[in-house]
């Protein structure tokens, strides 16, 4: 047990002796780097005055030739043992003396004699030339505060001279090279202020004398200590200011919304448009069935513009024939005279035909009879095809200009442009001539029979408003048809209306038949080039 | 006469208590006065360093010993060192006013002034602190006092700086360790 005693506190010993002499060198390190007289001195504490120097010359070992001699004031002079003491950070070589007393706050007067000729001297207070430990214990306590860190410390083991010392201290984010220093007077802690929130900081601290009883050097910086500040707090009072705010602007967004939903409603979701309202009953009463509905309803509605077809059902038109009625019909001049009267007549009939279906409503023409009289005259007369009939302005002829029309659609493109909407049919209607557009086929047959290969050529127009109307002096009446595409008007129309005509968007269609097979070219077709 | 002889019985209690009451004086424990009187005495050093004319005469002083070792202090009784404390402020003011008299230069002649006010005023301190019954001596004696405690100087430019060693030394050691303070700051 003795042994085992006796062991430990040696080994003690020397972990304390191996941990003071750490310091001691690291001390004589510091100074020989910091201070700048030749006979560096220091005091740890409240003894062990050290004074040493930098042995210029390597020597063997050997530092009999220096003298280390000191005296305080009202003393003897008195030597001091000598030692020497190799660096192996710096690789130097120092020889120091560790006085054997230590007297604060009176005058020591040191002198260093080699070989009998003084090397250096010195006269120092020892109170002036403290050289402390480091702080102990440093502590980081997070603070419950944002950005703030609570830093202690304990300060080195100095009986008397507590109240006497100040510290620095260096705290930096971790692994930054920035830092900022407190300086702190007489007080073993600190609060940090003005830190990161949620951020690690290491603190370092050291302490020095304050000059004022004791001065001395700086000690060396603790080893890093490490703390973290809390993360950004919401204040409480903000946080209910915040919530008081949107609940204030929901109400009003609300109030608004109540207040203006119909408008709102229209404007976000707006109705789907639909013709019910041009159809009135259709969708209630007749549940969508539209032949119910055309046969309930009743006459007011045809002179409402019916927007339910587009576009205008092709209406066959046969063209009979084009007659010159100059030479053959000679012996018949009188009759278109007397035929107009007729037609005058017919037409007050048919006044109200207004059907946008021509084939449904279409009425055999008063001049009817003429045409069937002029297609005899052909018969009997088969050289009058060999000659280019023309019809003078004042017989009855149908005129359809599709092929030319279509043809030459490129070149008028932008002047017929204006007709697309019309029907690429018009019939104009002389009161002279007797021809019927709803001639049958077993009429072009006749013709067929006695023309072989005659070429029909009929022409309709819808003359543009610029294109008047050849007059045709006064006394002919005609029936025209205008077709805009919205609406069509049939209107038998006297020949004091020649100019009224003209102002009409009349649509002008080329359209040459072929009686033998040749399918009448739907209007449709000239409406799609014109359009 | 029975009420005049217990009226009398009651006003010696009372000036008995009052006079208690005024002797008892608060203790004062700020260091900080202290390094005050420590800063000026070392601005006396420093106007003394830059005088040239004036600046008194050569003359012997007899002032308290400065010097501190650590291990005999803390061996000493804390009355001792007052009383050691309270015999050098004394012999300090009589040093300062027999040099003041000879100095002419109004600088230095202000800040010994000032010096003197300053011992007085520790004189105070310490006598807040009931240290001791300490008295205050005009002259030195060898009964009175230990001669290894005083020294013999000869000039203006010692004295201040003796002044200033003992300011730092052996008066703030006895203050910051007065018993009184301690209670205060426990």
């Amino acid at each position: 047990m003795r042994r085992d005693e006796l062991k430990a506190v040696f080994i003690l010993c020397l972990a304390f002796v191996t941990i003071g002499g750490q310091r001691f060198e690291s001390k004589v390190a510091q100074l020989l780097q910091d201070d700048t007289e030749d006979l560096k001195c220091f005091v740890e504490g409240k003894k062990d005055l050290t004074c040493f120097w930098e042995e210029e010359e390597e020597r063997n070992g050997s530092h009999d030739q220096y003298t280390f001699v000191y005296s305080y004031e009202n003393e003897n002079r008195r030597t001091c043992a000598i030692s020497s003491l190799s660096l192996l950070a710096t690789n130097r070589t120092i020889l120091f003396c560790k006085l054997p007393q230590t007297l604060f706050f009176t005058a020591l007067s040191l002198q260093i004699f080699r070989d009998g000729r003084m090397l250096y001297n010195r006269s120092l207070n020892v109170e002036n030339v403290l050289f402390v430990d480091p702080p102990r214990n440093l502590t980081v306590v997070s603070s419950r505060k944002e950005g703030q860190l609570n830093v202690s410390w304990l300060p080195p083991p100095l009986k008397y001279m507590e109240d006497s010392l100040i510290y620095e201290v260096r705290y930096a984010v971790e692994g930054s090279h920035m830092g900022k220093v407190e300086v702190i007077k007489a007080n073993t802690m600190l609060i940090l202020r003005g830190l990161q929130a949620g951020t690690r900081y290491k603190v370092w601290v050291r302490v020095k004398p304050d000059g004022v009883s004791y001065k001395g050097f700086w000690s060396a910086w603790t080893e890093p200590a490490f703390g973290s500040t809390p993360p950004t707090d919401m204040d409480p009072l903000i946080v209910l200011l915040v919530l008081f705010i949107g609940l204030i602007i929901s109400l009003l967004f609300l109030t608004v919304m109540l207040s203006h939903h119909k408008f709102l409603l229209k404007k976000l979701w707006p109705d789907i448009p639909t013709p019910e309202h041009k159809f009135p009953g259709l969708f209630t009463v007749y549940k969508g069935d539209f032949k119910e509905w055309m046969s309930q309803s009743n006459g007011s509605m045809w002179g409402r513009p019916v927007h339910v077809f587009p576009e205008e059902l092709p209406s066959p038109l046969e063209v009979l024939s084009e007659v010159s009625l100059t030479t053959p019909l000679s012996s018949h001049t009188t009759s278109p005279r007397q035929d107009r009267k007729t037609m005058e007549e017919e037409e007050k009939m048919e006044s109200e035909v207004t059907d946008s279906g021509l084939t449904d409503r279409w009425r055999e023409p008063p001049h009817a009879h003429w045409l069937m009289e002029q297609l005899r005259a052909l018969q009997e007369n088969p050289e009058s095809l060999s000659q280019p009939m023309l019809l003078e302005s004042h017989d009855t002829y149908v005129t359809l200009n599709h092929n030319s029309q279509c043809a030459q659609g490129e070149d008028e493109g932008q002047e017929d442009n204006i007709f697309d909407e019309s029907l690429p049919l018009q019939t104009l209607f002389t009161n002279t001539g007797k021809s019927s557009l709803s001639a049958s086929h077993s009429d072009l047959g006749s013709l067929q029979q006695s023309s072989g290969s005659g070429r029909l050529s009929s022409q309709s127009s819808f003359e543009h408003p610029n294109h008047t109307w050849p007059p045709k002096g006064p006394g002919y009446a005609y029936m025209a048809v205008a077709d805009s595409g919205v609406s069509m008007d049939y209107s038998p129309m006297s020949s004091n209306r020649i100019a009224d005509l003209g102002k009409r968007v009349i649509y002008t269609n080329e359209y040459k038949n072929d009686i033998f097979g040749h399918k009448w070219p739907l209007s449709g077709h000239c409406i799609e080039s014109g359009y | 006469m029975q009420k005049f002889s217990d009226l009398v019985l009651v006003l010696m209690v009372f000036v008995w208590l009052v006079r208690d009451q005024v002797s008892a004086l608060r203790p004062i424990c700020d260091l900080r006065v202290l390094d005050h009187f420590v800063r000026e005495a070392q601005d006396s050093e420093i106007i003394m360093h830059g005088c040239r004319v004036d600046c008194g005469v050569t003359k012997s002083y007899f002032v308290p010993m400065t010097s501190v070792d650590f291990a005999v202090w803390e061996q000493t009784d804390v009355q001792e060192q007052a009383a050691e404390v309270q015999t050098g402020l004394s012999l300090l003011v009589q040093a300062l006013s027999s040099a003041r008299h000879t100095v002419i230069s109004s600088p230095l002649a202000s800040t010994l002034d000032n010096n003197i006010s300053n011992m007085h005023s520790l004189g105070q301190i310490l006598h807040s602190l009931h240290l001791q019954q300490a008295k205050s001596s005009v002259l030195p004696n060898d009964s009175a006092l230990n001669s290894t405690q005083i020294q013999e100087i000869s000039s203006l430019p010692e004295l201040l700086r003796v002044q200033s060693s003992f300011l730092r030394g052996k008066v703030r050691l006895l203050l910051s360790a007065a018993p009184a303070c301690q209670k205060q700051n426990g």
